[in-house]
């Protein structure tokens, strides 16, 4: 008998497939097409303090297998994610966990203690990477000082389970995923986007509104893999595995590298349903290949 | 219970390049066809299943419907890869797609409708000026030359009244679709300018130039938007286009939308 289930710390995920932050909404959207609850979790869009408008248009453009964004971190803010987004979510029993964003590490302190105590949250993820935001995100992920004073100030500030979200943009992964373990994180997950830009040769200017963007999906598996495979390797917390999965078989990859669970991004938005398809590929290719728990796919060095 | 929206595989009725690069696109679904309203669109899916490029759907508005058979209806043109593997579906084969999604145009009774399109902005309102079969209602197509008008002919089948400008003079009036919609709100009279709703779609220019008149004229507009998309659904908020106030996202927002929300110098 197959067990799907994963342990991060002290939080219970049914089966290691997650929705990314970014591109699932906060859930809602996407019940048209997917039962959101059949999933191990939601990585809800990220949420900051006050409410964001978001970078100017355009926000989006298309690349050889991937995506440029610039979206900017649009958000409701917390309280209005709270009050309007979070019913549901705890309704239809998600397993809800939520992505932070802040300007500065008292923001930080301040986003996770109002989560910290708000039924119906399950963890938090904290984005220190997001390339689209002038301050705060990637500034702190960039820096293993800064990445281990983040967190521990939202460590102390809360019981739940607290993942933090790795930027690609570094030179030494491994050197910030050990900050994040000393810092008292439960757990890494990676990649958040790689930075790059598209230029429009007809109209001789930057593509994106916003000059830069963060590349997501198939275009960036690769590195992705490269960098759990390393984290893996380098720290004794679990590790989600995060980049351009759009196949059981990219997710199957991030096991064999040492992924305790895996995030669909970039492919929900070409098939809203394409984290159950992975879901169930990953349960065919276990039987097929008796594995009988995620964590046997590792590859032993 | 919402009935989950399903990821629709149809089959191709035909594809046809009814000019250069201006294709033609006949879908059997009636699943679409039952439920979409003129405006709204759909996400195709262009490339074979396992193949990652291009990666995204592309969005198209629907161009026209037959309920009764259950055929749906894209014109497009081929304005880059997306569009040119989308050009090499043929007949038989099958096509996945996604939709109705989006806000259509909001359509009430007794008011006078008034379409304009220029150019391929012509996508989304055949089905439209045949929803609006028996009205007062008037269409102005334009085009830059008498062979770039397109689907004048399907046009005239809804029995509205067809004004037809080109800049060259070729066809119909001289000059921009602005200026013949310039003289038919003019010959109005106060009280019929107030009944009057404006359906717009086509390029950017032309819409705010069109904003603009219904404004001196009190006239209500709304406009169809068209921004790159990558998921179509709500999820990515990458369709952000200026509105007076933050942002609308045309996928969610839209396409159509009441003319005076946009930031039109923006």
């Amino acid at each position: 008998m197959i067990d799907l289930k994963v342990k991060i710390g002290t939080l219970r995920l049914k089966n290691p497939v997650l929705l990314a932050s970014g591109t699932c909404g906060y859930g809602k959207e996407l019940s048209d097409f997917l039962d959101v609850s059949m999933l191990g979790g939601i990585v809800v869009k990220g949420i900051s303090l006050e409410p964001r408008k978001g970078n100017p248009p355009p926000r989006i453009c298309e690349t050889p297998c991937g995506l440029l964004n610039s979206i900017g971190l649009e958000n409701v803010g917390v309280e209005r994610f709270i009050s309007e987004k979070l019913p549901w979510l705890k309704d239809k029993g998600v397993t809800v966990i939520v992505n932070c964003l802040g300007n500065s590490i008292d923001e930080y302190r301040e986003l996770s203690g109002r989560l910290g105590n708000v039924d119906g949250i399950h963890a938090l993820e904290i984005n220190i990477s997001c390339p689209n935001v002038k301050k705060g995100g990637a500034l702190f992920g960039t820096d293993p000082e800064l990445t281990f004073k983040v967190t521990k100030a939202v460590r102390e500030e809360t019981d739940l389970p607290i993942i933090i979200k790795l930027s690609p943009n570094v030179t030494d992964i491994c050197e910030i995923a050990r900050a994040c373990q000393e810092g008292g994180a439960t757990a890494v997950s990676l990649i958040n986007t790689l930075l790059g830009m598209a230029i429009d040769i007809e109209r001789k200017r930057p593509f994106l509104g916003n000059i830069f963007g963060g590349l997501s999906g198939p275009a960036i598996k690769p590195v992705a893999l490269r960098m759990v495979w390393q984290v893996a390797r380098c720290v004794d917390i679990p590790v989600i595995g995060i980049g351009g999965i759009t196949s059981f078989k990219d997710a199957i990859e991030f096991f064999m590298a040492g992924a305790t669970a895996i995030q669909v991004g970039t492919a929900t938005l070409i098939d809203p349903t394409s984290s159950e398809k992975i879901l169930n590929g990953i349960i065919d290719f276990m039987k097929e290949n008796n594995y009988l728990k995620i964590a046997d796919m590792k590859i032993k060095d | 219970m919402l009935q989950k929206r399903q990821i629709l595989r149809q089959k191709v009725l035909s594809n046809t390049e009814i000019r250069p690069n201006i294709f033609l696109l006949k879908v059997a679904s009636p699943e679409i066809s039952v439920s979409a309203t003129p405006g709204q669109f759909c996400m195709l899916r262009v490339t074979e299943d396992e193949s990652n490029d291009p990666f995204l759907k592309r969005p198209l508005s629907i161009h026209w419907i037959n309920k009764d058979t259950g055929e749906i209806q894209f014109l497009y043109r081929i304005v880059g890869r997306g569009t040119e593997l989308l050009s090499l579906i043929r007949e038989g084969e099958e096509i996945e797609l996604i939709g109705p999604l989006g806000q259509g145009f909001k359509i009430e009774d007794k008011e006078i409708p008034i379409i304009v399109g220029g150019g391929l902005g012509i996508a989304p309102l055949l089905f439209l000026a045949d929803i609006l079969r028996g009205t007062r209602g008037v269409v102005i197509l334009g085009a830059v030359t008498k062979s770039h008008l397109l689907r004048l002919g399907a046009f005239k089948e809804s029995g509205l009244e067809i004004l037809v400008a080109t800049e060259d003079g070729s066809f119909g009036n001289k000059g921009l679709v602005t200026e013949v919609f310039d003289r038919l709100m003019a010959r109005l009279d106060e009280s019929d300018r107030k009944r009057c709703m404006v359906f717009s779609c086509g390029p950017f220019p032309m819409l705010r130039a069109l904003y603009h008149l219904c404004k001196i004229y009190g006239v209500k507009c709304q406009v169809s938007l068209e921004t790159f998309m990558a998921c179509g659904t709500g999820l990515c908020l990458g369709c952000a286009v200026k509105a007076r106030e933050g942002f609308l996202h045309v996928c969610k927002d839209g396409p159509c939308v009441d003319a005076k929300l946009i930031d039109w110098e923006g």
